[in-house]
C-alpha cells in the first residue's frame, strides 16, 4: 500500500515536471516573443522547405499554434503520471515525455521567430535548422534528467501468502532453481526498415544531413534497445533486461503477489510494442503477440514481459515468492 | 530454460548442471544457436561458484554440445541438434508404440534400461 505522505511526493514530483517545467517553458517563450513580435515581417514565415520559407502565416500559427501544443501534451502525461503511474516506469516515460515536448516545441519556435528577425519580407527569413539541432540535444539531454530524477517506487514488501491455486514448481527445499530465456523482436527488420524509411523522408524534406542524421540516431537508439531481451526468474525475483543491460525491469520476491501465464495482445492492450503502460496502468515489456508472464505486484501494479515458456516462469517464482515469505 | 540444482545430493552441482543442459538439447528444447547464460550470471543466480558453471560448460564442449566464444558465452552446437535427431525420433517411436500397447511409464522405461545396458555390454566386449 502506498502511504498518503508517499503518493503526495509522488504528485508533487508528477506536477513539476509535467505542469511547472512546460508551464514556464511555454511563459518565457510567450513573453521573449512578445517583446520582439513588432521585428517579425506581416506576414511571418511559418513553414520551411528544401528551398527555404515556402508558407507565410500570422503570429499565431508561428507561436500560439505550438505552445498550445505543449499545454495539452503536458496535461496529458500529468494525467497519465498521476492516475495510472502506480509504477515508476509510467512516471519516469510521462516525465520525460512532457519535458522533451516542452522544450523541444519552445526551442523550435524561438528559432523561427529569430531567423526572421527584422527582415523586410517573409521569404528573407533564415535557415532554422542549426537551432533545431540545438533544441533537439538540450530537450532530450532535459528528459534524460525528468527520467533519472524521477524516484523509483520504494520497496512495499508483502507478507501474504502467494494464492494456493497459483501455479507452482515441484521443487524440494534443498534445490535452488533458475529460468531464463530470451526474446526478440518478432519483425526487427521492420525496425530498420522503418527508421530507413524515415531517414530518407526526413533527408529529402529538408535537404539537411545534420537534422537527419540526429533525429534518426535519437530515433534508432531507443528502438535498438528494444529488440532484444533477457527474462530471469531467480531468487532475486522476476528480471527483464534489454540485452544491452539497460532498459531493466526487475520485481524483486517480496513484491510478487502472484504470477500467471497469459496471451498478450500488443496493440489492443499496450497500444503497440516496447515499453508500455496500458491504460489501467499495467506496465509491460511487449516485444510479440502471445505468450507471457504477468506478475501482480504489490502497491496494486501490474507487470507483464512477453516471453516463450511463461507457464514454468510463472510457476518458478511463485514457488520462490513461497520460500520469500 | 530451466536449471536446478541440489546442493545436498550426491552428484557434483557441475554434473547436475551439465546433465540438464544435455538432455534439453537431447529433447530438442535447446535450439542450435541458442545462448546458454553467461557463467558469472548462472552462478549468482544459483549462488555457486563460477568456477562450477564453468566446469559444466567446459564438460559439455568436450562432449561437443556447445561452444564456448569469448564475449559470447556458451552457444549450443549446429552438430547438437543434427546427432540428436534420430535419437529424439526414436525415443518418441518408443513412447508412441509403448501408449499404443498401453505399457506403463516404468515398464517402458524398464526395457529401454535393459536394450541399453546389453548394448554398453556387448561394445565393451567385442
Amino acid at each position: 500500500m502506498t502511504t498518503p505522505a508517499r503518493s503526495t511526493t509522488r504528485r508533487t514530483i508528477t506536477a513539476l515536471w509535467t505542469l511547472a517545467v512546460p508551464a514556464l517553458v511555454i511563459a518565457g517563450t510567450l513573453a521573449w516573443t512578445s517583446t520582439v513580435r513588432g521585428r517579425l515581417p506581416e506576414p511571418a514565415a511559418v513553414h520551411w522547405g528544401s528551398a527555404g520559407p515556402d508558407r507565410a502565416g500570422g503570429f499565431g500559427e508561428l507561436v500560439t499554434i505550438a505552445l498550445v501544443l505543449v499545454a495539452v501534451i503536458s496535461f496529458a502525461m500529468w494525467a497519465l503520471a498521476t492516475f495510472l503511474g502506480q509504477a515508476a516506469m509510467t512516471r519516469r516515460l510521462a516525465h520525460a515525455v512532457a519535458a522533451w515536448f516542452a522544450v523541444f516545441m519552445a526551442g523550435v519556435t524561438t528559432t523561427t521567430v529569430a531567423v526572421q528577425l527584422d527582415m523586410a519580407d517573409w521569404t528573407e527569413a533564415g535557415n532554422p535548422t542549426t537551432g533545431m539541432v540545438i533544441s533537439l540535444a538540450i530537450a532530450t539531454t532535459l528528459a534524460a534528467v525528468a527520467a533519472i530524477a524521477t524516484p523509483g517506487d520504494a520497496p512495499s514488501p508483502t507478507l501474504v501468502p502467494v494464492p494456493a491455486d497459483a501455479a507452482r514448481l515441484d521443487l524440494a527445499a534443498s534445490e535452488s532453481a533458475v529460468w531464463v530465456r530470451s526474446v526478440r523482436q518478432s519483425s526487427p527488420w521492420l525496425l530498420v526498415g522503418s527508421v530507413l524509411v524515415s531517414a530518407v523522408v526526413l533527408a529529402l524534406a529538408t535537404r539537411n544531413v545534420l537534422l537527419t542524421a540526429s533525429f534518426t540516431v535519437l530515433l534508432t537508439v531507443p528502438l535498438l534497445t528494444l529488440t532484444s531481451w533477457v527474462v530471469r526468474v531467480d531468487r532475486s525475483g522476476l528480471t527483464a533486461a534489454s540485452r544491452l543491460g539497460w532498459p531493466r525491469q526487475t520485481v524483486p520476491l517480496d513484491e510478487v503477489e502472484s504470477a500467471t501465464a497469459r496471451q498478450v495482445k500488443p496493440l489492443s492492450e499496450f497500444g503497440g510494442w516496447g515499453l508500455r503502460t496500458a491504460l489501467d496502468g499495467t506496465t509491460g515489456v511487449v516485444l510479440r503477440k502471445g505468450e507471457g508472464v504477468e506478475v501482480q505486484r504489490t502497491g496494486g501494479r501490474r507487470f507483464v514481459v512477453t516471453v516463450d515458456d511463461a507457464e514454468s516462469a510463472a510457476a518458478l517464482l511463485n514457488t520462490l515468492a513461497d520460500r520469500a515469505r | 530454460m530451466l536449471f536446478r540444482i541440489d546442493p545436498t545430493a550426491a552428484e557434483p552441482i557441475f554434473a547436475q548442471l551439465a546433465s540438464q543442459v544435455r538432455a534439453q538439447v537431447t529433447l530438442g528444447t535447446l535450439e542450435p544457436g541458442t545462448r546458454l547464460p553467461a557463467a558469472r550470471e548462472l552462478a549468482a543466480s544459483l549462488d555457486v561458484n563460477v568456477h562450477t558453471v564453468l566446469r559444466a560448460y567446459q564438460d559439455l564442449r568436450d562432449e561437443g554440445l556447445v561452444e564456448l566464444r569469448r564475449g559470447r558465452g556458451a552457444v549450443v552446437t549446429e552438430r547438437a541438434g543434427a546427432d540428436f535427431a534420430p535419437l529424439r525420433a526414436a525415443i518418441e517411436a518408443v513412447a508412441a508404440e509403448s501408449a499404443r500397447l498401453s505399457l506403463s511409464p516404468d515398464t517402458a522405461a524398464a526395457l529401454v534400461r535393459e536394450s541399453l545396458q546389453r548394448a554398453h555390454h556387448t561394445r565393451r566386449t567385442p
